[in-house]
């Protein structure tokens, strides 16, 4: 399956949650299957922290297909023979989305830190702007793991007409101090790389060194305890005897350092600490006296899941939705997968996944 | 908890819940396991069915019925559920396997107008008999199910009235079954097998 990641251009003003706006953004964005003559079998699929609009099939000069290849495409979770299946990258990101290294219309330069905050909110109503543009009233299903999942529940609470079904994979309603904390520690080895240079790092070397430490934090935050032991156990990388040396002799740590490495090739520093700080201001139940009056107005119906090795996204926040759900009558199916991959799970067990997604979705579209 | 074990295909006490249940009722079953009589209680009273369960599998099977359930512990508490959310709520055979029994029922009764608790009898004569020449209640002693708490119709009944429960209805289901819905109206404390309750708040 060969895709081509599109562009939507919006030309007007975007208000930001901060108070502040946009004038003018782009989103990146990839569709797979055919939208049907009703408009009715649309399948939003929000990426996480890292992901980008290229969520499966190849681009003509990929080796690797996109990031969720296993979940999306004909007959699978999210199956491209039934549904209108559409994802973007996120405002604020860098792929191709409209975020701090894009171009300040004012200046010609990038925006940097100049760029203004923007909120998961602001990432769905720009997400909106783009469901209108492709003539899509209402989605079939808004589905996402961890951020992905955080904003397929903004969209069933900002639109409520607009979702029918919301599959939340590995997420919460409102991050924990604990992944507060652990994206606070990320930024902070960004802030303290020389080159960042308080964002203005595009006319020189970027951060890589702080990106890449951030990035390691984050995939040990991904795994668990028993799927390090399981992938990596005590293994030394290149020798059966220890080196007694400050080299990357334990094959944890040249995965991580790699994982590291790569990642700042193709992300951008400033994106990382903004889209961290989008995750970090999430809270649906901001201003409201209590979670479930978030959900008020909500019509779609939910499917919640978790994976109890995740301490990262722990079950206990999927609980804690679900009951909010539950409180305002609405719909909600929940399950606690029982996986060793941590929070990585939600993109890994796919087979479970897709038996879900077509149990769940079958009744619909 | 600890999961109760897995239900059978046919249970005695089905026939009888699905005789208690009115047609075009919201139900909430209670440990619903692979979602069987949800799924009956949906194809031959049109209930608007929904289901907790312990278990993952059981859960996900429930989901290939098409019915939305949620995983979770029933002692973990029903308060999320608003008042009177649910016409019925059922606890059908696993009254048995709860340790706090008292805050379960009176929280069915919250979130239900009635509840409909089922279990095995204790005092079923051939359980007394066995008892009696030295075959113990419950199973073997090398049966690794969770533990049953033992419970006679006299216990249920003094159980209900502790906590304001009124009886409303009960079918007492027996090998040697009479009477419609395979009810057993004789001396049903020594000759129901399995026992049927239809509950609600006491007025």
């Amino acid at each position: 399956m060969i895709v081509e990641t599109q562009t939507f251009q919006y030309p007007g003003r975007l208000p930001l949650q901060s108070g502040a706006g946009l004038d003018g953004f782009s989103l990146a964005y990839e569709t797979y299957g055919t939208l049907n003559a009703a408009r009715s079998n649309a399948l939003l699929i929000c990426h996480a922290w890292s992901g980008d609009a290229h969520v499966a099939g190849y681009h003509a000069d990929d080796t690797k297909p996109g990031w969720w290849d296993e979940a999306v495409g004909p007959g699978k979770a999210f199956d491209t023979d039934r549904y209108f299946v559409v994802c973007s990258n996120v405002l604020g990101g860098c792929s191709g989305s409209t975020g701090p290294a894009s171009p300040d219309p004012a200046t010609g330069k990038p925006w940097a830190l100049s760029f203004p905050i923007v909120t998961i909110a602001d990432m769905v109503n720009a997400q909106a702007l783009l469901a209108d543009h492709l003539g899509i009233e209402q989605w079939a299903c808004v589905t996402g793991g961890s951020m992905g999942g955080m904003q397929a529940l903004q969209w069933a609470v900002a639109y409520p007409g607009r979702v029918r079904n919301v599959i939340a994979l590995a997420s919460t309603a409102r991050l924990s101090p604990q992944t507060i904390a652990l994206n606070e520690v990320p930024r902070q080895a960004i802030y303290a790389d020389p080159n960042w240079r308080r964002g203005n790092y595009y006319d020189g070397n970027p951060p890589n060194a702080g990106l890449s430490v951030a990035r390691m934090i984050g995939h040990i935050t991904f795994l668990s305890d028993d799927s390090m032991r399981e992938k990596f156990g005590r293994r030394l990388r290149n020798a059966d005897n220890y080196g007694y040396t400050f080299e990357a002799e334990f094959e944890v740590e040249s995965y991580l350092k790699y994982r590291g490495d790569a990642f700042t090739r193709r992300f951008d520093a400033n994106a990382f600490l903004y889209l961290s700080k989008a995750m970090d201001y999430f809270d649906l139940s901001y201003g409201l006296p209590s979670l479930a009056a978030a959900f008020r107005a909500v019509t779609a119906r939910f499917l919640v899941v978790s994976y109890t090795s995740d301490w990262l996204y722990p079950s206990w926040q999927s609980k804690e939705l679900v009951r909010a759900l539950l409180r305002n009558g609405i719909d909600v199916t929940y399950v606690d997968i029982e996986s060793r991959y941590g929070h990585d799970a939600f993109l890994l067990e796919v087979d479970r996944l897709a038996e879900l997604t077509r149990d769940f979705l079958g009744r619909q579209a | 908890m600890t999961a109760p074990p897995r239900r059978t295909a046919h249970r005695l006490d089905w026939e009888a819940i699905l005789s208690l249940v009115p047609s075009g009722a919201r139900v909430l079953d209670l440990g619903c396991g692979t979602g069987e009589l949800l799924a009956r209680l949906a194809a031959e009273r049109s209930v608007l069915g929904r289901g907790v369960e312990l278990s993952e599998a059981d859960t996900r099977a429930c989901i290939a019925r098409g019915l939305s359930v949620r995983q979770g512990d029933i002692e973990e508490g029903l308060a999320d559920y608003p008042d009177n959310a649910f016409d019925i709520v059922v606890l059908s055979q696993t009254l048995a396997y709860i340790n706090r029994r008292r805050p379960v029922v009176e929280e069915m009764l919250r979130v239900g107008r009635r509840a409909i608790v089922s279990f095995d009898n204790a005092g079923y004569y051939r359980a007394r008999l066995r008892a009696a020449l030295g075959g113990g209640f419950g199973g073997p002693l090398d049966d690794e199910r969770p533990r049953e708490r033992p419970i006679t119709l006299g216990q249920f009944r003094t159980f209900c009235d502790g906590l304001g429960a009124r009886v409303v209805d009960a079918a007492f289901v027996g090998r040697h079954a009479s009477g419609p819905g395979g009810r057993h109206a004789v001396w049903p404390a020594l000759f129901a097998h399995q026992a049927v309750y239809l509950l609600e708040r006491a007025p």
